[in-house]
């Protein structure tokens, strides 16, 4: 697997963690509100065929400027600057959860600043009757068990280990601050963006016939965060967009099933033709 | 010092049954008609009580869609008291600012209870409880700014001539220009409830205003908290008036220790077991990171993790006992906190009227006048914009 290495890259509201490598068409990653890319290993799958570019998001990890952004529409002039920054034309735009909805929201307003859009197991929508599940106010282990369809996952099982920790003391005193810092970062950044609407734009499923460029939609078959009405929904609402479901994958599907997941993307993205 | 008797107005009648949280999705089908109209005016009975018994003032507060205090509008409750009482001070600790859109509602309100009881209301200001972003879908991650935006605005429409405009981030208000306008001149005293978040310290010193430290927690806490705030007035360059802090604790008085321990326990026990579950969520951004590793420090001594009567005295979570050991204890805890104002919560959990009552009483009589003498009012520091007219 090809390398990927972070650096800090100066955007508009200030350094954000950069991570990047291979060779290939230029393809971005953009993370879900869990804030994941360290030790990502379906980067450096990607990165075997695509130049990827993984920013991560201001307010996650060690990225600025979260305070200069208030809403859906601040991220999307932020990523924006970031492609413009990076030169980047036309990329493929790759996005999970909060990642997949950001991706839509770019798509909608500047469709010429993609050659295409894989939107896994993206929020974004409401759809009544379906809600997606809490992520502000639930308990580790409850997350867990949305998050991971293999609850022995490294993850899940340090998500139940932090429960247990919260039952016996019934705080979070004797867990360590920084194993704990990095998630409230994640979710204090994620709460500017997705508090309410609730992880939507009411606005968006109207805009989703902007979208023109090639649109894969990856539905991760055990993911009981975000239900099936809402992949079904996009892949309805985007003219051509083909939808396919991954077995045995719950909604973090990059961590969980890297190598299936780099598969299902380089299939789809090898058959969009080349941009005129 | 000053003597305040503060009422959270529980819900005493949770059933045996449940055991879920008491905050944000308590079932309101638990909520019964015929318990609610019984303890309002119970409640508002035993703050009008305290009243004649010579207390300097009364405190209500606001919480929303939970059985802990069934108080959503403070201000009703403000309004009826200052009808019903002559001479206390209504303090409101307080409204939660961000809460309302736009905040003029409450300069509007807290001006007409000021006018209505003549002077004597105390405004507070809170950012609201965690729950409160839950059960009103605000997002926590505005909550400081727009509570910073409310507060410029209810002063400027309190000491500013209007009509004006305000245009901030949050609320654009292109005609400001409340009536009526506050008795109290520039302005009344003002009062901000705190769990030891260090940017709320910094506000309340900044101000020159009052500090109410939340209770709940082993006195070693309030002790570091209020150390902390000492600290933080230094560095906003005056030193710390004891008018400025505020003690919130629980007191219960009976005719000998061993009484009061047996009228009261099960009471306590109500409050700490089924009415404080679910108070301490922290919804994200709420609170600075800086502000949650400091007051991690102190969160395991929580008052919702005892379990046995010791560790409460340990503690000291409540005040109780004969009028003389309430008196020795208090004495010891203000002067080791050093606040010069003692905010006591004398009806807790379902602790009836009657208990209530002789409580109040035992202590106006017994031990309030001692401790008057103990702490005779100390400098008035206050800053000419938060001073008492």
């Amino acid at each position: 697997m090809a390398d990927i290495n972070t650096d800090l890259f100066e955007t508009d509201v200030g350094k954000v963690q950069l991570r990047r490598g291979g060779t290939g068409d230029p393809l971005v990653y953009l993370h879900s509100a869990a804030g994941e890319g360290q030790g990502l290993t379906f980067l450096n799958e990607l990165a075997d065929r695509y130049s990827v570019y993984a920013p991560i998001f201001p307010g996650f990890n060690e990225s600025e400027g979260i305070e200069q952004i208030d809403d859906m529409e601040d991220a999307v002039f932020h990523l924006l600057d970031l492609l413009e920054r990076l030169e980047l034309d036309a990329p493929n735009v790759v996005g999970l959860s909060l990642g997949g909805w950001m991706a839509a929201e770019l798509a909608t307003r500047y469709p010429d600043h993609l050659s295409s859009l894989v939107l896994i197991n993206p929020a974004g929508l409401y759809i009544q009757g379906d809600p997606i599940k809490d992520i502000f106010g639930r308990s580790p282990a409850e997350m867990a068990k949305d998050l991971f369809a293999d609850q022995s996952h490294p993850i899940a099982q340090m998500m139940h280990q932090m429960e247990r920790t919260m039952a016996d003391s019934g705080s979070l005193k004797d867990i360590p601050f920084e194993l704990i810092e990095p998630q409230l970062k994640s979710m204090a950044a994620a709460a500017r963006l997705a508090w309410n609407p609730y992880l939507h734009n009411p606005k968006l499923p109207k805009r989703l016939k902007r979208i023109k460029v090639p649109t894969l939609i990856v539905r991760a078959e055990r993911d009981t965060l975000i239900p099936a009405a809402h992949a079904r929904a996009y892949a309805d609402e985007i003219a051509g967009a083909k939808l396919v479901e991954v077995p045995d994958a719950a909604h973090m599907i990059s961590i969980e099933k890297p190598a299936e997941l780099a598969t299902v993307v380089t299939d789809f993205l090898s058959r969009v033709p080349e941009p005129a | 010092m000053r003597f305040f008797n503060f009422h959270l107005m529980p819900y005493p009648s949770l059933p045996d049954d449940y055991d879920g949280p008491a905050w944000v999705t308590c079932p309101n089908e638990l909520f019964d008609p015929a318990v609610g109209q019984q303890v309002y005016n119970r409640y508002l009975d035993e703050l009008i009580y305290s009243d004649e018994l010579g207390f300097d003032g009364v405190c209500v507060n606001e919480h929303h869609q939970n059985a802990y205090g069934i108080m959503p509008s403070p201000n009703l409750m403000a309004a009826i008291l200052a009808r019903q009482t002559k001479n206390v001070k209504i303090a409101v600790v307080g409204n939660a600012l961000p809460l309302y859109d736009p905040p003029t509602r409450v300069a509007e309100e807290y001006a007409m209870i000021d006018n209505i009881s003549g002077g004597r209301l105390i405004a507070g200001f809170v950012v609201g409880g965690g729950p409160e972003y839950y059960s009103f879908s605000i997002n926590p991650a505005f909550g400081r700014e727009k509570f910073a935006e409310a507060h410029e605005i209810i002063m400027k429409a309190w000491t500013e001539p209007g009509p004006q405009e305000y245009i901030g981030k949050h609320y654009k208000l292109r005609i400001l220009n409340t009536w009526p306008r506050p008795v109290q001149q520039p302005h009344p005293e003002v009062w901000i409830p705190g769990a030891g978040s260090i940017e709320t310290m910094e506000f309340v010193a900044k101000h020159h205003y009052g500090y109410m430290g939340i209770p709940y927690f082993h006195i070693d806490i309030f002790d570091r908290t209020f150390k902390m705030f000492r600290d933080i007035c230094e560095k906003e360059g005056y030193e710390y008036d004891p008018i400025q802090a505020g003690w919130l604790t629980p007191i219960y008085v009976a005719e000998t220790d061993e009484e009061a321990r047996k009228q009261y326990e099960e009471h306590f026990w109500y409050f700490i077991q089924r009415l404080l579950p679910g108070i301490n969520v922290n919804p994200p951004g709420y609170t600075s990171l800086r502000s949650i590793q400091s007051m991690m420090k102190g969160i395991g001594t929580f008052a919702i993790a005892l379990k046995t009567w010791e560790e409460v005295m340990d503690g000291h979570y409540v005040a109780i006992g004969s009028p003389s050991t309430v008196l020795e204890k208090l004495e010891a805890d203000l002067e080791r906190l050093g606040t010069g104002n003692l905010l006591g919560l004398f009806q807790l959990g379902t602790l009836p009227e009657h208990l209530t009552k002789r409580s109040l009483e035992l202590f106006a009589k017994e031990v309030m006048p001692k401790l008057r003498k103990r702490f005779p009012d100390g400098r008035r520091m206050l800053s000419s914009s938060a001073r008492v007219a």
